[in-house]
């Protein structure tokens, strides 16, 4: 290098030794922005296989109840035991809303209620790891028919579990079983919180010891909407005490406030309760 | 130096600059959406988006925090300092992007506006884990933004110097909100250690290059001056200095560069008014002292930039006694003029000798 050079910006040229040097900069920095790019983009936790047919509208026809978070169980004929053949559908609104305001508003429409019902709704399915849910915003018009009432032997069939010490993660149904990914975690603690806040029905994902998922739905004790209660908790991991209450294929808790406690991500690792067995084995 | 405001004064380096810095980003970025579309095929284009722009701002970032210490390390680095700003404003538009695309993301179409949302969702700051670490990353994009709004000279000079200089430092600031961000952040989701080790390479990295320029500057503010006669500090040899160049000097809480150009020596403060650049370091050029950040030009014997710019800097006494160079640190105000010390030239020794004969006879 020529001790000489002298380097000015506004000149059309840099001095040969600066050159150099900036290229040989240049040349190490290259391979590190290629190296980072890999190594980022490869570390990353793969994302779940969840869906959201965002754009596409579906019909589906079933039994609405209120209880304990708004839903439409779908029966699909029998069995070869002669047991109905059902999914239940938990649903939510557009955003980050609940489905209780389109519910009410279409309601107040029609001057019934839609409780126990059959209704025939047009929304977005979102789904993953045998959960479906459903979409319904006010400006796709979702209501397409409101039936007859129900069958009793359509009805949830309700079984009480008893009370339970649960540990997992808070999390909005809808977020984490299709919207988005991650739908979960800390990244994604913030929209949850959105979420819940805004109606959607809390959700408890619970994982065993061989990494399988149950979710619970949560309510309050009386079957009160625990979303501003949980505001705290989500996206952490929590410990809760609930009366477990079986309703067709989802299973609820029904949570004391006073028995939710905050608790270490350690205590997670190598969880296996058995409720959450019990989830597991209540998805028939 | 221009006298007149442009949004940006083109020329052949900066374009050259700019189609570096455009290639890099495409190059990140290319790699990155592909890979993470490749090997984890669920990906959502938002979580690319987000994702995407939030590492390659980090990355750019550590650039830009780099440039300076490299400069102050080895000055042939010059050429990226020149153009820093348009680094910082590329970095600020990427983190922009992740910024506002997350709060769109994470915060939109819910019970309340997505800025109220942003800070009333996450309340626990009661809590390390579970602090809420999107308002980190909130405030630094503030910074960011303040930076790369008044990144023009127009708002150098009508912010001043001192007041600009004040606000750019937040810099540091803000990578250290970031760092806390990415921590506190999408750290806590990830399993892979990768994420922990690159940033802590980064860290380390900056760290490392700021401890070594401060060192450099250490040593010159460190540099003991014992003999004083007149308020006059005895600084160096006449012969330290090279013709057109400075030596610098940190006497008392005065920065000083004494130049010697064209038989005499000069001294004025060390510190450019653009953005307090090291004018020691730089050269005379066309007459001028040049100061080495960003080409601003100051006359060596009253320290004002020629006309019609106005920039001025304070000016020293300077003497010499025998080849021992002296120096004032009393500043004159800044613009004064000061005669400057003229150096003897010693005469030829044949010349002497006949000088001598012409005597002795």
């Amino acid at each position: 290098m020529n001790k000489s050079e002298f380097y000015i910006g506004w000149m059309p040229k840099a001095p040969g030794g600066f050159r150099r040097l900036v290229r040989k900069y240049l040349l190490v920095l290259l391979p590190i922005v290629v190296a980072l790019a890999v190594a980022i983009a490869l570390s990353q936790k793969k994302f779940d296989t969840g869906s959201f047919e965002f754009g596409k509208l579906t019909e589906v026809k079933g039994i609405y109840s209120r209880t304990p978070v708004p839903n439409l169980k779908i029966v699909n004929g029998k069995d070869i035991w002669g047991n109905y053949s059902y999914i239940t559908v938990p649903l939510i609104g557009y955003g980050k809303h609940g489905a209780d305001g389109v519910i009410a508003e279409m309601e107040k429409d029609k001057n019934k209620s839609f409780e126990q019902r059959q209704l025939t709704l047009k929304g977005t399915l979102l789904y993953n790891d045998g959960k479906l849910l459903m979409q319904i915003d006010a400006n796709d018009k979702p209501l397409v028919n409101v039936g007859d009432m129900a069958s009793q032997d359509l009805l949830p069939h309700v079984e009480d579990l008893g009370i339970q010490t649960i540990k997992g993660e808070i999390v909005d149904p809808k977020c984490y079983f299709g919207v988005m990914k991650p739908g979960q975690g800390k990244p994604h603690r913030d929209c949850a919180i959105r979420c819940i806040l805004g109606g959607i029905p809390p959700v408890m994902q619970v994982r065993n010891n061989k990494g399988e998922a149950n979710y619970y739905l949560i309510v309050g004790s009386s079957g009160e909407k625990m979303n501003e209660a949980v505001q705290d908790f989500v996206a952490e991991p929590t410990e809760l005490q609930a009366r477990v209450v079986k309703y067709d294929d989802w299973v609820v808790m029904y949570v004391n406030k006073e028995k939710m406690h905050h608790i270490s991500f350690f205590s997670l690792i190598g969880y296996d309760t058995q409720p959450a067995t019990c989830g597991k084995k209540c998805l028939n | 130096m221009g006298t007149s405001y442009q949004a940006v004064g083109w020329n052949r380096q900066k374009k050259i600059y700019d189609w570096f810095i455009f290639g890099f980003c495409v190059t990140y970025l290319g790699i990155f959406i592909s890979l993470s579309s490749i090997f984890n095929s669920q990906v959502t284009f938002e979580t690319l988006l987000i994702r995407s722009t939030s590492t390659l701002a980090a990355l750019l970032l550590h650039v830009i925090l780099s440039i300076g210490p490299l400069t102050r390390i080895n000055t042939k680095f010059l050429p990226l300092l020149y153009n820093r700003r348009h680094l910082g404003v590329t970095m600020f538009m990427i983190a922009a992007i992740h910024g506002s695309f997350s709060i769109m993301q994470f915060h939109s179409l819910g019970n309340v506006n997505p800025l109220v949302s942003l800070f009333t969702s996450n309340t626990r700051f009661d809590s390390l884990p579970g602090f809420p670490f999107q308002a980190l990353g909130f405030f630094a994009l503030v910074i960011f933004f303040l930076m790369a709004i008044t990144s023009h000279d127009f708002w150098l000079h009508n912010l001043s110097p001192k007041v600009w200089k004040t606000l750019h430092m937040f810099v540091y600031a803000a990578y250290f909100l970031v760092v806390l961000h990415v921590m506190l952040g999408v750290i806590q989701f990830e399993t892979n250690p990768m994420f922990v080790i690159i940033l802590l390479i980064g860290t380390a990295i900056l760290i490392i290059l700021h401890l070594a320029a401060g060192t450099k500057e250490v040593h010159i503010d460190n540099v003991k001056f014992d003999m004083e006669t007149d308020g006059f500090v005895k600084v160096c040899d006449v012969n330290d200095i090279e013709e057109d160049k400075a030596k610098m000097f940190c006497i008392g809480k005065e920065r000083i560069a004494v130049y010697k150009t064209q038989g005499k020596l000069f001294a004025v403060n060390n510190v450019c008014k653009h953005q307090n650049g090291p004018l020691g370091e730089g050269k005379v050029l066309d007459g001028c002292i040049t100061c080495p950040w960003h080409g601003y030009q100051y006359l060596p014997h009253n320290g004002q930039s020629p006309p019609p710019f106005k920039e001025k800097v304070s000016t020293y006494d300077v003497m010499i006694g025998g080849v021992t160079v002296w120096v004032n640190p009393k500043p004159y105000p800044e613009g004064t003029e000061r005669p400057g010390a003229t150096i003897a030239i010693p005469r030829p020794v044949d010349e002497k000798i006949s000088e001598s004969l012409i005597l002795n006879n």
